[in-house]
């Protein structure tokens, strides 16, 4: 009867404990995307390939190709980091952690001039994408995952 | 034909009449011995039958004793054992009530973690908030939403300035 309770008490403090306690060694990829239609596209980079199916679907390119990317180990969730392309910069600030994942401040430069800026709770299993400028025939998505 | 033996049978049994009676009678070589022996067998008989009777009853009451007796004691065995089998049946049935919210509580715990209708889920990406440059885009909008199947959230923005294909160089 004892070991009933027991396992009934510990059965309740698993499921009110929380599931996704950050650890302070995450890896968060952050990546500058070019997605295009071409005759014969390229393998989708191993980033991505979780995502491959939503990126076609979201917005019908057949290639999507790394431009600038950073893999960076958050130890403190305090960190900073840049992803950058020739002409682009992604500029990343964390900003703290959260129960499931860590406050981020992202700005989208082209060369010196802020395009775009969000705040975000990036979540360790749900990746961002953010829809930038055309570019040429193509699109360049901003992808930032938590692996 | 009859024999003797018979007919004498039949004639203590009162079972001859007629004829066949009035001559057994004049057969019998004493008649009133033969009355008597009569007499003595009939009285023989009823208390034969009194006395089989009497065993008879005093079977059924023996029986009826033990039935009862068997009934009361099975009665009694099942009152303790019937007894003790709702107390277990009462008790497991409160801990399996325990354990059944326990799993309820549980499963309602990891249900409502992942589905949190009317606000964000915890478990995807939250886009806080975002602004682009109205100088640089005027025309940019900006929508967020979440894919279902795999947990991506989509920051949408539209109306960016468009830029040349040499933009997209490594």
């Amino acid at each position: 009867m004892r070991n009933c309770a027991f396992v009934v008490t510990a059965l309740l403090a698993l499921a009110i404990s929380p599931v996704d306690s950050t650890n302070a060694a995450d890896i968060v990829w952050s990546g500058l995307v070019m997605a295009e239609n071409v005759p014969q596209p390229a393998p989708i980079p191993a980033e991505l390939t979780r995502i491959e199916e939503t990126l076609k679907e979201l917005f019908g390119y057949n290639q999507f190709q790394v431009i600038g990317q950073s893999r960076k180990t958050l130890k403190t969730g305090e960190e900073d980091w840049l992803a950058s392309s020739k002409y682009f910069a992604l500029h990343v600030d964390a900003r703290g952690e959260t129960e499931t994942g860590y406050v981020l401040n992202l700005k989208l430069f082209k060369e010196r001039e802020l395009l775009l800026e969000t705040d975000t709770k990036l979540n360790k299993r749900s990746p961002l994408v953010i829809k930038g400028p055309q570019v040429g025939g193509g699109q360049l998505l901003l992808v930032l995952v938590v692996q | 034909m009859k024999t003797f033996e018979q007919k004498w049978t039949a004639w203590l049994d009162g079972q001859l009449s007629g004829k066949e009676l009035v001559n057994f009678e004049a057969s019998l070589p004493d008649k009133a011995a033969a009355e008597a022996e009569r007499r003595a067998a009939k009285k023989l008989g009823a208390l034969l039958k009194e006395q089989l009777g009497a065993q008879a009853l005093t079977n059924e009451e023996f029986f009826s004793h033990q039935l009862r007796e068997r009934i009361g004691r099975e009665t009694a065995s099942q009152d303790r054992h019937g007894g003790r089998s709702t107390w277990w049946t009462v008790r497991r049935l409160a801990w399996s009530g325990a354990a059944s919210l326990a799993a309820f509580v549980i499963c309602a715990v990891f249900v409502l973690r992942d589905r949190n209708p009317g606000e964000q889920s915890q478990y995807l990406t939250q886009i806080l908030n975002a602004r682009v440059d109205p100088a640089v885009s005027p025309n940019a909008t900006i929508s967020m939403f979440e894919t279902k199947e795999d947990k991506v959230t989509v920051l949408w923005v539209e109306g960016l300035q468009s830029l040349p294909a040499d933009y997209a160089a490594k």
